[in-house]
């Protein structure tokens, strides 16, 4: 390239290396084969400082850089160093702060705003934020929920509080109250034979117990110091953003570090009256009315979950399924969970997409009209419904806070966001958490726990990361499923089919029998590793309180357990999670695994 | 398992930071709730520093016992300035036992008849007032004279403890 002749090109060039220097903590002038650049550029890396570096010689205007570093700073040769906007000099002025000090306070310099903003205060958010206020940190976390297309809002706390596992949960145990009902009559209650359920005091019930959570988290951020911005925030320039709250007021912060927490939000179909008519778990869990007749599209857990605690409300529950249960999780164990639902009332509309809905009646519930096409014949089936809940997955909240202002790098093909194994994004001040990161669960703890460490790894100098390996996790379907670790289908994808044991079996649990009900739809299976002392690397379990079945076989799995080591165990009797410690029957033998008596 | 962590982290802090109290649960003791209180009672003094001579508002007469904070301005004009002491009932929409108390508490002060004035705040409507007053939990009853705070307390109260909360603070 030329040199840069005319001014409007010289001016261009100023503010680009200006920029450089306005939003980079450091940034040094190098080339790449300079030993004095080399030294400086060690010196941040010892110092664990995050250094921005722009190699001259690589770049293709490199002299023109340096003319005009030249003019800007009177300095002509490389390093050229900048912290926190200031001139500091070559390599031997750096050497010279770092010895007397003057670097550290450079460093130290009040540059920015706040030491770190946390964009998104849900799970992870929140988690990081506290802890990282509480390491005296200046801390700032924004969290804005953006209606859904229906007018549904919430408060402080994120999907998970709001419109997740609280609620999602809290109407799981309704509907398990009802099925105890009718179990109550077996062992001698004596209960009117019409016993009706009353949405608006349940939804009432559960958002006043969500108010209270969401008052508990703003009083949490007030006491451990974490400044709490209710504002939609969007980057403008890589260490700024800009915050616009509910009047459209715009404020704008600078931070140091940033950690993305934006989480995601359901996903539509993008067919004919998809967010006109129909609602999503966004939408259900504040809905003011009973839902009635309810068409349920998708088979994430979110959908079994919800269709599961309708159908166990008494509503008249349809689930559309365009393939598989529950994608990712064990198919075996998926399909169990699924036909559990379907012995119980809830009709399965399998290998059909919704193609178009219609509003026959307004009201509340109003009646919608949907056309469905097979993906099989391309046959149309028509059906009518109350409410049409929409489960087909969720989006990361990625795409409209500005990252291409940052320069980090969003997958294009799902939104999320790709980190390292110390979640830190392609940009180095840049970290993300949660849901939106790439390839990683989407679970609370996971997401509060890789938060806090992150914030310990930030400001403590502590070293210990997130595992994300042999997370436990349950999906409160009817008959609920625990897991921990590998699928069968991933474990003989991984390990071979003939490097794998798996042993299984069918219970009735005793709080079963009596009221006769579910007699060997209980399941429980271990995959173990053959070529590794037969440790554990699959946990699976569907069964009444899988949660807390599972929770403990999770921290066994984290200590290594082997099959022996199980089988070890004594087990507590009368209970469901006893079976693991007498599990003999293997797949591959093919033997008879229902079960009888104790 | 979520709604175990998640509950866990918040009932581990500490006693002042129970929400929303169940109708049967006793009052926080009063030691554990001062140390947010005092710094609300300090910055009400440098708020209003010299206070002028209060005027007696329409709205603290007999007919209407109680009434709604509007915001920061109102809060002050109507009572901190206010001649009369105040009870503050912070409530939440989303909390069975304010439902139960304002009413009650409505019913102690009308039996005053204008002795005292009783103000009430929604906390999720006028957040930063509840923060700047400590409230971590509801409902919170502040009794305010002259600007100082001078008593409170957390939880339901029935109508005889409600009635020699009241005059204590009129006795003051
Ligand atoms: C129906 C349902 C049931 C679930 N059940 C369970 C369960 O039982 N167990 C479990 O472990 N997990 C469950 N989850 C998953 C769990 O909710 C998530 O994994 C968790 O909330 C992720 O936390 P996060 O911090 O990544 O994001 P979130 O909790 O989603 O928080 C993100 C926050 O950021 C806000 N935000 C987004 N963009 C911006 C912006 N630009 N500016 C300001 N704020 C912004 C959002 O409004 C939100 O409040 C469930 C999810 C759903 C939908």
């Amino acid at each position: 390239m030329p040199p840069v002749e005319n001014d409007t090109g010289k001016t261009e060039l100023k503010s680009r290396i200006q920029q450089l220097i306005d939003t980079n903590q450091v940034i040094v002038f190098s080339k790449s084969y300079c030993p004095y650049c080399v030294k400086v550029k060690d010196l941040f890396k010892e110092l664990k400082v995050d250094c921005n570096v722009v190699e001259l010689d690589l770049i293709e205007d490199g002299t023109n850089y340096q003319d005009m570093l030249l003019e800007m700073t009177g300095q002509k040769t490389v390093p050229n160093v900048f912290i926190n906007k200031t001139h500091l000099g070559g390599c031997d002025k750096t050497m010279q702060a770092h010895k007397d000090g003057s670097l550290q306070q450079l460093l130290e310099n009040e540059a920015y705003d706040y030491d770190l903003i946390v964009i998104g205060g849900g799970s992870g958010g929140l988690a990081c934020s506290k802890e990282a206020a509480a390491l005296g940190k200046k801390v700032m976390v924004l969290d804005y929920v953006v209606p859904t297309p229906k007018g549904t809002t919430w408060g402080l706390g994120g999907t998970c509080v709001n419109v997740g596992c609280i609620p999602k949960k809290l109407m799981h145990q309704t509907a398990l109250l009802g099925t105890a009902l009718q179990d109550a009559r077996k062992f001698g209650w004596e209960i009117e034979e019409t016993v009706k359920h009353n949405w608006e005091t349940m939804k009432t019930a559960v958002n006043n117990y969500i108010g209270s959570l969401n008052w508990g988290y703003r009083v949490a951020l007030k006491d451990k110091n974490v400044n709490y911005v209710n504002a939609y925030a969007e980057f403008i320039e890589p260490h700024k953003i800009k915050a616009k709250n509910k009047r459209g007021k715009e404020t704008f912060y600078t931070a140091a570090k940033f950690i993305l927490a934006t989480g995601e939000r359901p996903r539509y179909l993008g067919i004919p009256g998809d967010k006109e008519y129909c609602i999503t778990s966004d939408d259900l869990f504040s809905l003011s009315h009973c839902p009635g007749k309810t068409l349920v599209i998708g088979a994430s857990y979110v959908a079994l979950e919800c269709g599961g605690f309708l159908a166990g409300l008494g509503l008249d529950v349809t689930v559309m399924v365009r393939s598989i249960l529950l994608r990712g999780f064990d198919q075996d164990m998926a399909n169990r969970a699924g036909d559990h639902m379907e012995e119980h009332g809830v009709k399965f509309l399998r290998k059909y997409v919704p193609v178009k809905i219609e509003e026959l009646e307004a009201g509340t519930p109003g009646r919608l009209k949907v056309t469905a096409k097979s993906t099989d014949t391309g046959e149309l089936l028509e059906g009518e419904y109350n409410t049409v809940l929409i489960a087909v997955g969720r989006d990361a909240c990625t795409d409209k806070i500005g990252l291409d202002k940052t320069g980090v790098k969003v997958n294009p093909k799902n939104g999320k966001i790709p980190v390292n194994d110390e979640e830190q994004t392609n940009v180095p001040h840049i970290y993300a958490i949660g849901d939106i990161l790439e390839g990683k669960w989407e679970l609370t703890p996971v997401a509060i726990q890789a938060g806090r460490l992150l914030a310990r790894r930030l400001y403590k100098g502590a070293t210990l990361k997130c595992d994300y390996i042999n997370v436990p996790t349950t999906v409160f379907t009817p008959l609920e499923y625990g897991s921990c670790g590998l699928s069968e289908d991933r474990a003989i994808e991984l390990y071979g089919q003939e490097n794998i044991e798996v042993y299984h079996s069918l219970f009735w649990p005793l709080e079963f029998t009596v009221p006769g009900r579910d007699n060997n739809k209980c399941y429980s299976k271990l995959i173990c590793n053959k070529l590794d002392n037969e440790r554990v690397i699959g946990f699976h379990y569907l069964g009444p309180n899988a949660g807390e079945v599972t929770q403990g076989f999770g921290t066994a799995m984290k200590c290594g357990a082997t099959k022996e080591q199980l089988d070890g165990t004594i087990g507590i009797h009368p209970t469901c999670a006893e079976i693991f410690t007498t599990l003999d029957v293997t797949k591959s033998s093919g033997g008879d695994v229902t079960q009888s008596g104790c | 398992m979520a709604h175990r962590l998640l509950v866990r982290r918040i009932w581990t802090l500490p006693a002042k930071e129970i929400r929303c109290l169940p109708a049967s649960t006793a009052t926080i003791s009063s030691s554990s709730f001062s140390t947010s209180l005092q710094s609300a009672t300090t910055r009400v003094s440098f708020l209003s520093p010299s206070r002028t001579l209060p005027r007696v508002l329409p709205h603290t007469s007999r007919r209407e016992v109680s009434f709604n904070v509007q915001d920061h301005e109102d809060f002050t004009e109507r009572v901190i300035k206010n001649e009369l002491p105040v009870l503050i009932d912070f409530h939440a929409q989303w909390c069975g036992p304010c439902k139960i108390l304002g009413p009650r508490l409505e019913k102690a002060v009308a039996k005053q008849k204008g002795r005292v004035a009783m103000a009430k705040v929604d906390i999720d409507d006028h957040t930063d007032l509840a923060i700047e007053y400590g409230v971590s939990a509801v409902p919170t009853v502040i009794a305010m004279r002259g600007g100082d705070v001078v008593d409170h307390f957390v939880g339901i109260k029935d109508d005889d403890e409600l009635d020699s909360f009241v005059s204590k603070i009129i006795g003051q």
